[in-house]
């Protein structure tokens, strides 16, 4: 059942750094050269939480449980930094930076939206 | 418009979604959240393309009532191709213009709004971020080792080291307890 999870969690993130690499080629060719980079933005951080994810089985000894701790513990440690970023942004009214950030974080959101479907809808 | 100017304009115009906000600003000044209706993008994509234009001083912004509205500087556009292309560039101007470049570089590295992130390990980063702190400090005035604390304090935490870099950069002078900042070579007594 655990190793279902993983698979499924796992076919999330491939799918969706597929979906970012397809859209920054197709906003390349547009000529739309910052938006491209969002999505790398956004491919970066599913590939950030996938290492987390493979990390958390490995050392959590396939108690699922214990992947699910050490997976959320990560999820809400990491995005701190960007919202504290993204608050210093707003507060110098850059909005560069701030929407940068905000792609970051909505992407954290959307991945612990997935992880909770999947790891509490498989259980 | 000088050299960087013009490159930096052009980057900025290589670009199909800030060509077309242009397009909707030719026509009449606008809001984010219109353009983003307008254009299919989301306001926050519409907020960080202006910013870029602003930057690039394709484009400017005034208050209106609640908004803040978004307008074309029109005079830029009117500059010729050929006239950007005829502009004489100075050897020196052009130098200065690299140095000015390069010492923005480190000051954007190193500066986030204001606060340095860190101390720079190569000397040269380190004198530019330095520069930077003592432009804080006034010229012939005295000052107390408490209020250059504080002065310094407002830009990093660790203010002894920076205060003794200053020091030995001869960017301030002391006597005793007391310290000053030190006259550039140029305005020397």
């Amino acid at each position: 059942m655990i190793d279902q999870r993983v698979s499924k969690f796992n076919s999330y993130f491939d799918r969706q750094i597929s979906l970012c690499q397809q859209r920054n080629k197709e906003l390349l060719e547009d000529d739309r050269v910052d938006e491209a980079t969002f999505e790398k933005i956004k491919a970066n951080v599913y590939d950030i939480f996938r290492t987390i994810l493979s990390v958390a089985v490995k050392t959590s000894k396939n108690d699922p449980e214990e992947i699910r701790q050490a997976f959320a513990l990560k999820a809400k440690q990491i995005p701190l930094n960007w919202s504290i970023s993204y608050e210093k942004a707003k507060q110098n009214d850059d909005a560069v930076k701030m929407k940068i950030e905000q792609i970051k974080l909505d992407t954290i959101h959307e991945i612990k939206e997935a992880f909770a479907q999947i790891w509490e809808g498989e259980k | 418009m000088t050299e960087t100017e013009a490159i930096r304009l052009f980057k900025c115009l290589s670009d199909k979604s800030r060509l077309q906000i242009l397009k909707s600003l030719v026509i009449e000044d606008m809001y984010v959240e219109r353009l983003a209706e307008r254009l299919g993008i989301s306001a926050p994509t519409v907020s960080f393309h202006l910013k870029k234009l602003t930057e690039a001083g394709a484009v400017t912004s005034y208050k209106s009532q609640y908004y803040m509205m978004y307008s074309l500087r029109k005079e830029i556009f009117e500059t010729s191709i050929l006239e950007i292309l005829q502009e004489k560039s100075d050897e020196s101007e052009v130098q200065a213009q690299r140095d000015a470049e390069y010492r923005q570089k480190v000051i954007d590295a190193f500066f986030e709004y204001g606060k340095l992130k860190s101390i720079p390990a190569q000397k040269k980063k380190e004198r530019i971020v330095l520069e930077v702190i003592a432009e804080a400090f006034e010229f012939d005035r005295i000052y107390s080792e408490r209020e250059v604390n504080i002065l310094i304090a407002d830009f990093y935490d660790d203010f002894c080291t920076i205060r003794r870099d200053m020091i030995s950069e001869r960017l301030l002078d002391r006597d005793g307890t007391k310290y000053w900042r030190a006259q550039p070579k140029c305005r020397e007594k």
